[in-house]
């Protein structure tokens, strides 16, 4: 039971990776508005900065998949 | 949920070995054996009749593609992006056939940790031999105390953090589409796994190969810079 809960915990990660790509794709549909001659560049910056912020939703769900599974 | 759970620990806790005669060798071993041929193979197909005048239509595309990481490295490392090109365009190669063999119905290696873990040493081995090979010893070592001593600790945590956080992307991102894919095809076996096989499968596949080649190239540039 306790385990169950530690792998919710572990899991939340993916709240603050969640908020963090959809800032960051805001503001690159925004400058694109803007700017749209600088759109290879804004998805280069986009792309790492997305691979970025995931790996922490990733680490957390690796971490509850040990959890649940790798006992 | 029994046997969901069963179905899970046995996927996630042991890696497969196949036996191969007096050989046992992980499944994964195998499968890049496959993904081997099938690119060698490719090569030496399409690498055989090029002609300068009126090429053929399988021409055309490895051109385009030879040309696309080409540009790629040259954009992203300057007057060094020759040297890389090639590696750049393999690693590439075998992550992308990697990442959609779980299409044909095998597992892919991917799915490993012992292939990322591989995959991103060879990275950290490339990001640091170049600052050495580029900068000397001398202004390899300066790498680290740059942009000031004060640094020295995070620089030298990097060495190690880098490579890992590129092994457990690639890791985490394919046994997490892995996983769920397994949930979906237990609740719904017909039909239904079809668009989300598109997703998982081959854009979130393509995506991490981008990602970790990116990455690698972004790396490399910043200490030969």
């Amino acid at each position: 039971m306790l385990v169950a809960i530690g792998a919710a915990v572990a899991v939340f990660t993916g709240v603050g990776a969640g908020i963090g790509i959809g800032i960051a794709t805001g503001k690159a549909a925004e400058s694109i508005a803007r700017q749209p001659e600088a759109a290879g560049q804004i998805n280069k910056a986009l792309l790492l900065g997305c691979a970025l912020a995931e790996a922490t939703a990733i680490y957390g769900f690796v971490v509850s998949l040990a959890l649940m599974f790798m006992q | 949920m029994d046997v969901i759970k069963q179905r899970m620990t046995e996927e996630l806790t042991g890696v497969k070995k196949l036996a191969l005669g007096p050989l046992v060798v992980p499944e994964s071993v195998v499968v890049t054996w496959g993904i081997m041929i099938l690119l060698v193979g490719l090569s030496i197909l399409l690498t055989r009749r090029l002609r300068e005048e009126k090429p053929g239509k399988a021409q055309l595309v490895l051109e385009w593609f030879v040309s696309f990481i080409n540009g790629f490295a040259q954009e992203s490392l300057g007057e060094h992006g020759k040297l890389f090109a090639p590696y750049l365009g393999t690693i590439g190669l075998y992550i992308a056939c990697a990442n959609l063999s779980g299409l044909v119905g095998v597992t892919p290696p991917t799915k490993d940790l012992n292939v990322t873990a591989a995959l991103s040493l060879m990275s950290m081995f490339l990001i640091y031999g170049s600052s050495f090979y580029f900068k000397g010893l001398k202004g390899g070592l300066h790498k680290f105390v740059e942009p000031m001593p004060l640094l020295l600790p995070i620089n030298l945590m990097e060495v190690a953090i880098r490579p890992l956080s590129l092994c457990m992307r690639l890791f985490g991102n394919v046994l997490g589409s892995f996983v769920i894919m397994e949930l979906i095809k237990i609740l719904a076996p017909l039909i239904i796994p079809i668009p989300f096989s598109l997703y998982f499968d081959v854009f979130d596949g393509m995506i991490q190969t981008i990602v970790f080649v990116f990455l690698t190239t972004l790396f490399v540039a910043e200490t030969i810079e």
